[in-house]
């Protein structure tokens, strides 16, 4: 079950770093005000979104909705398994245009990309399936202490390289194995 | 307004009054400002960022404060994590009037500018920011720094906002000079290993060693340029900005590619069409066609190169993902530039022979089609081959592939007009299709909402019809056949007895061509079987099973759509069919608890029977049939209430002229009966206990029978005036609450003046068809109507006649 302690700014830094994160005015089609609540109000809803889909899937899977949280592992977690999905919002509420939400579902947590329809998916999910384990261990997302809210550093060190200005990058294997040398990551086997 | 904290260990939840942000801005404002900013600014920061970020109305930071944080971000000593949490705290704040000091003009260091970028372009200042980057790439950068940090900002500049590298004096220059860039990025990027960076130490060699080339994914050492899936164990800098390149080419391309030749004056477009449109290397292209030529040729590698076995195993996903993107980007240049399709054709020919057996790469299906559907007539190519696999191979395969359903599904939307023009074979494979949403209901109701217009004409309507109510039996058919599949093929028991499980069912005479119909690929009408109820109680057991239940609860929005739908083209014989069929299937449902209920039925008859109320003259046989049955009361209790409600509005000669006194009277003494068993004072086991709408319905119906043939009339009044005595007796009062049978007893005793004025009634139960609104109110204020016409027979209130 996702927790309900989920606030809007920890998803506004997880959930949609996507090439939408952040929504500047387009030749005057939106005010800054407007502009302004649509920064918050986005994570909202694809939360919710995000959160019944999930739990739509495991219970479709027969799996219980309320897992238990296991001991943190030391290295990035391999996420082939994790369940996932995609799913589309239809424009206007919150997203002027028609988007695709991808989404990953890891223990008690899910992370989603948000992505133009026209995007390559397959890159967005492999790009998911890496960034969430990599932010579970940097920002110890699933051991105790809210502290993870007061270290957007963190996340944004991450979201810089594997999605640098939204931008999905094609990394193979030695690629990421390089990129995580750079950021102090130490490589899973 | 105070912000609020959220509750954690560290800090309670509590209200942040304006003054107490005003002296922690302060106090944070002195460590920035002090010789050296350590731990304690960055927690400062990092908790007026969560300050900020928490509120939902616009925090307002001290103006000066804002200046510092800007400072302290562009100045080039500043730590890094404090740069970060200063950006981001002013991105939180974005857009934001106090933020027009920034400017990334001055900035040097090209990570910082990737940076300050980011607070700009929250602020809406796409053009600065292109302009300026577009510049730095012109450039050559200092030792030390990369390109690298840079090319992002530009994707993310021209995906928001295209034409504001166009702006400006120079018009087409910036992106001229980037394009060049791009091009060698792509085409000559280092097809040597990097080195590791120096680790000193004392017993650190000194480099003798030469770099070792680039290798494939398999291992095998690269013979050809450096691609994303080239293998080193250290990347150059230039290697970097070829995968950079690469991941934003599709976005270049869809921005750019087009408008090539608006930038070459007559003189070069003359030039440019001299020379042939073959690529050779070392041909003075201009810079468009040049990094469209290099990207094309990208793309055959990158496809070449997916054909290789990598030895890890995530790697194979990247192949993949970089096939996709390949194909799609060579359909992007193909439309910009055509003569590029002749060579992708017989290339992607070759590609699709290649993968068509392979379902793992089913995903990369999808682009190949679509080129094809986009190029086919140019390239005179008969795709047909290509989309009858397409739509009839792979949803049978592979339907449980949650993505693929998806991208399928979209790749369909998106086509619909071309796919339905171009060939038959879209709209026949509609029972593949429906595999998708069967088995992934959730994230697909959506978009079959959306594609089930595109599937229904009057061919497909009635197939449709029972597919549509068939749909959770299809999830567990698909169930079953996913469990037998590896079976062996043993007959499925003893063929004179009854199957013992589903599984054994899958091949078992008896249903093995129930279950072949349901999971058929193609449209077949005529291979319906006689009936599949059969099936449907077979596959009871599975009515619980989470993908069944979640598939149910799709059905209505779809059926309700199909009807909406279906009203704007069916014709008459159409219509017919459907209501009989809506009669027939009503309690011919899968067992599911609340898909009964969810499935309204009854209101789509009423629809039906509204567009067009002469068939309730047309089918009075079926009609006459379902209505005498006193058993559909309980079983299709919906559904008979509207067909005897529809049979009270619509058998008039007002309607169809075919209606004659006969079929009236046939029809009243049918629901007499009907009516006459239902109210029995000392009702017998047999007799189904039924909801008081429908004995509403039944009186409201008889009296409007009665009002159009008046010799009816005192047989409807007798029946009315008994009322009383069914209402009152022990034996009901038992089964029914007293509200019910007030209700009842007020209609019949309605009913009942309304006919001691026959003309009155007449009126009232047979309005001239209504076409304007003012007719259409008078029919909607019926219950009004006798209300009045009760009120004014029975001048003392509460009283009732005897």
């Amino acid at each position: 079950m996702p927790p309900h302690s989920w606030d809007p700014p920890f998803l506004g830094m997880l959930g949609l770093a996507g090439p939408q994160d952040t929504v500047p005015p387009t030749e005057g089609s939106l005010s800054l005000d407007e502009v302004g609540s649509l920064n918050t109000r986005v994570p909202l809803f694809s939360s919710r979104q995000v959160a019944s889909q999930c739990q739509l899937l495991q219970s479709s899977l027969g799996r219980p909705s309320s897992p238990q949280l296991p001991q943190l592992p030391d290295e990035p977690l391999s996420l082939q398994d994790a369940p996932g999905g995609l799913f589309q919002m239809p424009p206007g509420d919150p997203f002027p245009e028609r988007v695709t939400v991808v989404w990953l579902s890891v223990l008690a947590l899910a992370f989603a990309l948000v992505c133009e329809p026209q995007e390559n998916l397959s890159l967005a999910e492999i790009t998911l399936r890496r960034l969430a384990p990599r932010l579970l261990l940097s920002l110890r997302l699933l051991g105790p202490g809210a502290d993870v809210l007061l270290r957007p550093d963190a996340a944004d060190g991450l979201l810089d390289r594997l999605l640098p200005h939204g931008q999905m990058l094609f990394l193979n294997e030695h690629f990421l194995q390089a990129m995580d040398r750079e950021l102090g990551i130490k490589a899973s086997r | 307004m105070g912000a609020r904290v959220p509750d954690s260990p560290e800090s309670p939840g509590r209200e942040i009054q304006e003054e107490e942000l005003r002296r922690f801005a302060a106090r944070v404002s002195a460590l920035l400002q002090g010789p050296e900013p350590g731990p304690e600014a960055v927690d400062g920061l990092q908790r007026l960022h969560l300050t900020v970020a928490a509120t939902k109305y616009p925090r307002k930071l001290d103006g000066k404060f804002v200046e510092l944080l800007q400072t302290v971000l562009c100045l080039p000593k500043s730590p890094e994590q404090i740069q970060v949490l200063c950006a981001a705290i002013l991105r939180e704040m974005s857009p934001c009037n106090d933020l027009i000091l920034l400017s990334c003009d001055e900035i040097q260091d090209t990570k910082l500018l990737s940076l300050v970028s980011s607070v700009l372009l929250a602020q809406g200042e796409m053009a600065a920011v292109g302009q300026c980057v577009v510049k730095v790439l012109e450039r050559r950068l200092p030792e030390g720094q990369s390109a690298r940090f840079l090319l992002p900002v530009l994707a993310n500049v021209i995906s928001l906002s295209p034409e504001s590298l166009t702006e400006g004096k120079s018009i087409g220059r910036a992106e001229i000079a980037t394009c060049k860039k791009m091009a060698d990025w792509l085409r000559y990027a280092s097809i040597q290993q990097g080195m590791a960076q120096p680790s000193g130490g004392f017993f650190s060699s000194p480099r003798t060693k030469q770099p070792a080339p680039i290798t494939e994914v398999d291992g095998a050492v690269a013979t050809d340029f450096f691609t994303v899936l080239s293998v080193a164990q250290h990347y150059t800098q230039d290697q970097w900005l070829n995968v950079q390149t690469f991941s934003m080419l599709r976005n270049w391309l869809l921005c750019y590619g087009g408008k090539e030749l608006s930038t070459l004056n007559s003189v070069d477009r003359c030039v440019t069409s001299l020379v042939s449109t073959t690529a050779t290397a070392g041909r003075l292209l201009p810079p468009g066609e040049r990094l469209r030529d290099k990207a094309f040729e990208y793309c055959q590698r990158l496809i070449e190169q997916s054909n290789r076995r990598p030895l890890k195993k995530e790697d194979g996903d990247l192949q993949k993902a970089c096939l996709i993107e390949a194909v799609t980007i060579m359909d992007i240049i193909c439309k910009q530039d055509s003569s590029y399709v002749c060579r992708a054709v017989s290339f992607l020919k070759v590609l699709h022979s290649r993968i068509c057996g392979d379902a793992t790469y089913a995903r990369a299906l999808l682009p190949i089609a679509q080129f094809f559907l986009n190029h086919s007539k140019l390239a005179a190519v008969d795709s047909d081959a290509i989309y009858k696999h397409l739509l009839t191979d792979i949803p049978a395969q592979l339907f449980h592939n949650p993505s693929l359903a998806f991208e399928f599904v979209q790749f369909c939307k998106d086509n619909s007009q071309l796919l339905t023009d171009s060939s038959s074979i879209f709209r026949q494979s509609f029972p593949n299709l429906f595999k998708f949403l069967a088995w992934n209901s959730p994230p697909l109701i959506s978009e079959f909402v959306d594609l089930l217009p595109f599937l229904l004409d009057p061919g497909t309507t009635i197939e449709i019809f029972h597919l549509l109510l068939d749909l959770p039996c299809l999830t567990a058919a698909l169930d079953i056949q996913a469990a037998a599949l590896p079976a062996s093929e043993k007959a499925g028991g003893d063929p004179a007895g009854k199957p013992a499980t589903c599984l054994e069912a899958f091949r078992h005479p008896l249903y093995k061509s129930m279950f072949q119909y349901l999971l058929r690929t193609k449209s077949a009408p005529q291979d319906a079987p006689e009936s599949l109820v059969p099936l449907r109680q077979l596959l009871g057991s599975l009515a619980g099973s989470p993908r069944v239940v979640q598939c149910a609860e799709s059905v209505p929005v779809l059926l309700e759509l199909f009807f909406r739908v279906v009203a704007e083209f069916a014709d008459e014989s159409l219509i017919n069919q459907l209501v009989v069929l809506l009669l027939q299937r009503s309690d011919q449902l899968y067992e599911i608890p609340a898909f009964k209920e969810d499935v309204v039925l009854g209101s789509q008859l009423a629809m039906l029977c509204r567009l067009r109320p002469a068939l309730v003259v047309e089918l009075s046989t079926e009609i006459l049939e379902f209505s005498g049955a006193v058993s559909n009361i309980q079983s299709k209790e919906a559904i008979f209430t509207h067909m005897v409600w529809a049979i009270g509005e619509y058998l008039s000669v007002s309607y169809d002229k075919r209606c004659t006194v006969e079929q009236i009277t046939r029809f009243f003494e049918t629901l007499e009966a009907v009516l006459f068993e239902i109210t029995q004072l000392r009702p017998q086991a047999s007799t189904p206990s039924c909801a008081p709408r429908a004995i509403s319905v039944l009186m409201a119906t008889l009296t409007k029978l009665a009002a159009r043939s008046q010799d009816l009339i005192p047989r409807v009044s007798m029946f009315l005036s008994k009322m009383r005595t069914f209402v009152q007796s022990p034996a009901v009062t038992s089964v029914y609450c007293e509200e019910d049978l007030e209700e009842i007893l007020i209609r019949a005793t309605e009913l009942m003046n309304l006919l001691k004025m026959p003309s009155v009634a007449q009126f009232v139960f047979t309005p001239p068809v209504a076409s304007t609104q003012f007719q259409r109110d008078v029919n909607d204020s019926l219950p009004l109507a006798l209300r009045m016409v009760t009120q004014l027979l029975e001048p003392a209130p509460g009283s009732m006649p005897v």
